[in-house]
């Protein structure tokens, strides 16, 4: 690549690295004679920026919601700065919101549940779009591929459930389950209740209604009723259905 | 007579396309209504499971499906994601498509993407850096590859070559083909004040294989390319023009922005398919 043209992509880099005035005023410094509208360069800016914003309020409603509007442009000047996108998909610019929000929480007086409602947030869209394979059927009780495990310290399910509605989540530890419908192909949730674990762990470990039945002293027909159920919703996938 | 791109690599016209957005993932595959071929934008294939997949497989049982990427970074200073072009090139082969394309822009840098199409400096040092790499991924992919006229609404530093000379070395030298974005280069020729007919009467307009229509959004000192409205008359009026030129052209209905209805996309796409029949009979 020829030096002029190497120096054309470094100054823009630096120019779109925090697209402000002052940086606007030194890519021009660095291109003497340019006569392109200052106005019209500035959009590229603007559309790097706009880009980051619009798929984390796409990505992020609840969060955004909590946050309030002055706290949230303030989160989201600060996440463009750290430069997100990293893949050539949009949306995974959203991977390392959660993560920020949980090392500038104290700093900015972020309220304590708002990084675990993103993370819950951001994995609902990954198992959305998740690639996992899923089977076309199955042999045996199969926990559903798309299955990720969220041990969180507060109660968000219902948060979300209520779409954010009501009372801020109460503190407390929740294993939440997000899986992809294999019919619907949308996102499913629940905070586990022991009958949801018990079908994992049949699934997982090849275990029969019977065995559990007779280990756990839970009746049999209330382990079967459970399983169809949550087949049903496709946290586990059975034979025939 | 010299064989066009398209006739030396057996691509004949498609008729008119429409995009497949994620609002259409349920209804398009189950249209009855006419539709001729289906363009996706890769990156969003490549990489997500679940509705996607099973728009585009359904898509692909009924109509030609051709991807139209925003990320190759064909014009950019860094190195060509081999990842993204292996993965591209699985695509390809998956659907079956005849050909492929992307933008002649830059839209990554310093690993950062900027999910846009951003402008090169049209220069000849810009031709010597983008034919290579057009080459490489023409060789990896091993599909014959269109690339687009970008709307861009500032001249970047360093520019030697008019617009028009800039697109046409970039595609003899790297024996690539091209998509006319019509909107593209009535935007371009509003915001810097050139003719749109002159401008497309000095483009290669032998290379070209596809079409792009859109809409746009028009604020008092500059036109947004923002695919986010129906083609405007002047656009349509181009069009024909374009085509009394080159004749019948694989052309797509682009709506990305403000997506209506299925059936106004639709509309728009029958407009066109009647334009590419009327310059078809004479």
């Amino acid at each position: 690549m020829r030096p002029t043209l190497k120096h054309f992509f470094d100054s823009m880099g630096s120019y779109l690295a925090r697209p402000e005035q002052d940086t606007l005023d030194r890519l021009f410094a660095e291109h003497p004679g340019w006569e392109a509208p200052r106005s019209r360069v500035a959009l590229y800016g603007d559309f790097v920026r706009g880009h980051v914003r619009t798929s984390l309020e796409k990505l992020f409603p609840l969060t955004r919601g909590a946050a309030g509007p002055e706290v949230w442009d303030s989160l989201v000047e600060g996440y463009t700065l750290t430069r997100p996108a990293r893949h050539h998909e949009l949306n995974h610019l959203g991977e390392g919101f959660a993560a920020f929000l949980a090392d500038e929480g104290s700093r900015r007086g972020l309220a304590p549940y708002l990084p675990s409602l993103a993370r819950f947030e951001w994995s609902d869209f990954a198992v959305f779009a998740s690639r996992s394979p899923m089977p076309p059927s199955v042999e045996g009780l199969t926990a559903n591929p798309t299955l990720v495990v969220l041990e969180l310290p507060f109660r968000i399910c219902a948060y979300v459930r209520a779409k954010g509605q009501g009372a801020p989540p109460e503190p407390g530890e929740e294993l939440a389950l997000l899986w992809r419908h294999p019919a619907q192909l949308v996102t499913y949730f629940m905070a586990a209740t022991p009958h949801a674990l018990l079908a994992l762990k049949m699934a997982v470990e090849g275990l029969r209604a019977a065995d559990v039945a007779a280990a756990t002293g839970v009746a049999e027909a209330d382990i079967a009723d459970a399983v169809s159920r949550l087949a049903r919703d496709g946290l586990v996938l059975a034979p025939g259905s | 007579m010299v064989a066009t791109y398209a006739q030396r690599h057996g691509l004949g016209p498609l008729g008119a396309g429409i995009g497949l957005r994620r609002s259409f993932y349920e209804e398009l595959p189950r249209t009855r209504r006419s539709l001729d071929w289906v363009e996706i934008i890769p990156e969003n294939f490549l990489s997500l499971g679940g509705r996607p997949q099973r728009a585009l497989d359904a898509c692909v049982e009924r109509w030609s499906v051709l991807p139209h990427g925003v990320g190759l970074d064909i014009g950019g200073p860094d190195a060509l994601d081999v990842d993204y072009v292996t993965a591209l090139a699985a695509l390809v082969k998956r659907v079956d498509a005849p050909f492929f394309s992307d933008h002649l822009c830059y839209s990554r840098l310093g690993g950062v993407y900027l999910h846009d199409l951003f402008p090169l400096p049209f220069s000849e040092a810009t031709v010597e850096h983008v034919v290579p790499r057009v080459r490489e991924v023409m060789a990896r992919v091993e599909k014959p590859f269109l690339l687009e006229n970008p709307s861009y609404y500032a001249n970047m530093p360093g520019g030697t070559l008019p617009e028009a000379d800039f697109l046409r070395h970039v595609v003899e030298q790297a024996d690539c083909g091209m998509l006319l974005d019509v909107n593209n280069v009535y935007v371009n020729a509003r915001n810097h004040g050139y003719d749109a007919r002159a401008f497309v009467d000095a483009l290669p307009l032998e290379r070209v294989v596809q079409i792009h229509l859109a809409g746009h959004t028009t604020y008092p000192d500059v036109i947004i390319d923002t695919h986010g409205d129906r083609v405007c008359d002047d656009v349509w009026s181009l069009y024909r023009y374009v085509l009394e030129r080159t004749g019948p052209v694989s052309t797509l209905i682009e709506w990305d922005q403000d997506i209506p209805s299925l059936d106004a996309v639709l509309d728009e796409a029958d407009r066109a398919r009647g334009v590419l029949t009327e310059v078809a009979a004479r």
